[in-house]
């Protein structure tokens, strides 16, 4: 594959057909692993680049500048522990897969939970933060979040958990399906991540500048999973008693600039395969320009939705309530309303 | 909003970054509208007038060509 790093050839590139680039595997680094569970045409992501993208991110100036763009994270956290508060249970282990720096875990109550296992694919991020600053006990294990079951054995855990992290899995309705085998009967799986409307203000504006300087658009904010889908995916992964909603997060930044830094920062710059990489300039002052005419806040600063789609599965198991049968109910509801 | 004669940050992005939203605000408006009103038909070059103005601007305020 062309791995396009001069300037002057980006016109003649651009024009590609991209279609067949998804299912082909990345140049850059080794290639993927493939897996009984990320078999071929799953691959849209390059997760050794992401690797990459995140190592430089959690290193960079001593972890300085990664802490101080944790608030996207850190807000989505706070929102996922409200809804594990409301689960009335004590755990012994949770897995937090895709930890990061531990933004979840470092919330956890020691009065419900005793450990959290961190297992994430970037070392700089899991190591980032020191054990004191979490008031449960933490494990990390350097693991690639695609393959769980190679780190975690079947039928062993009460809870698994994951923080914005299934945005950059392959094959999403396999780590479900390898969460599910990890869990104990009646385990609980609290997951969040990223939903098709997040950054939708940025690839708009990514999209017309291409269109409209150079002719032809390519592939600058991931795709991302709907909302609708993920009640589907968590069916068909085997899931029940499931709780599917999305919540919304708004950052306003000063221009299109500040927010490419922050996501660079965080980890979280583009790593679609076949991506082209660079965009030229004019395309960027294009595309900074537009941003801020279609989106912009009428003080001349530009938002930025983050979208998020919270969701919670058990494991199936015969002591779970179960409904009862169609047309067994006794009691009229209009007696009840 | 930095004046533009206090910019002491030597990499050209952050330049460009700075020019394209202070120096250049005003044809970068210009340009934005232009895309703003068209944008359910967007085709190359269709504000090619405006982008030049920008792009003129940026070049200038970047003093080189890139």
């Amino acid at each position: 594959m062309n791995v396009i790093t001069s300037r002057s050839l980006t016109k003649t590139h651009l024009l590609r057909t991209q279609t067949r680039r998804y299912a082909t595997i990345s140049s850059s680094g080794p290639s993927p692993s493939l897996t009984t569970h990320t078999l071929g045409p799953f691959q849209v992501f390059d997760r050794e680049t992401k690797r990459k993208q995140r190592d430089r991110a959690a290193y960079k100036n001593g972890g300085a500048s990664s802490r101080t763009v944790d608030y996207v994270r850190d807000e989505i956290a706070d929102r996922m522990m409200e809804r594990l508060e409301d689960i009335k249970r004590k755990f012994s282990t949770i897995v937090d897969l895709g930890s990061c720096s531990g933004h979840f875990a470092k919330l956890l109550d020691p009065s419900t939970t005793r450990k959290c296992i961190m297992i994430d694919s970037s070392h700089g991020a899991l190591h980032r933060d020191p054990d004191s600053e979490f008031e449960v006990e933490v494990k990390r294990i350097h693991a690639d979040e695609e393959n769980l079951l190679q780190v975690i054995n079947p039928n062993t855990q009460e809870a698994i958990v994951s923080c914005l992290s299934l945005h950059w899995v392959n094959d999403l309705p396999g780590i479900l399906i390898q969460i599910k085998e990890a869990l104990q009967p009646d385990g609980l799986f609290l997951g969040a991540m990223f939903g098709g409307e997040t950054l939708f203000e940025l690839r708009t504006a990514l999209q017309l500048a291409e269109v409209e300087r150079e002719g032809g658009i390519s592939p600058h904010v991931s795709p991302m999973t709907d909302t609708r889908d993920v009640s589907n995916l968590l069916g068909r992964a085997g899931f029940t008693l499931l709780t599917v909603d999305i919540d919304e997060v708004k950052v306003n930044y000063p221009s299109m600039w500040e927010l490419m830094d922050d996501l660079r920062d965080m980890g979280e710059s583009n790593a679609v395969l076949g991506r082209r990489h660079i965009i030229h300039r004019d395309t960027l002052a294009a595309a900074s320009a537009i941003y801020k005419e279609l989106h912009g806040n009428e003080d001349g600063t530009i938002p930025a939705t983050f979208q998020v789609i919270f969701m919670i599965g058990w494991k199936p198991a015969p002591t779970q309530p179960k409904p009862l049968e169609r047309g067994s109910g006794k009691t009229n509801l209009k007696d009840v309303l | 909003m930095t004046p533009t004669g206090t910019i002491q940050t030597t990499k050209p992005l952050k330049r460009l970054a700075v020019h394209a939203t202070t120096t250049c605000a005003e044809q970068a408006s210009a340009y934005g509208k232009c895309i703003l009103a068209t944008y359910t038909d967007v085709r190359r070059d269709i504000c090619k007038e405006e982008f030049d103005k920008f792009g003129r601007c940026l070049h200038e305020a970047m003093k080189r060509k890139w």
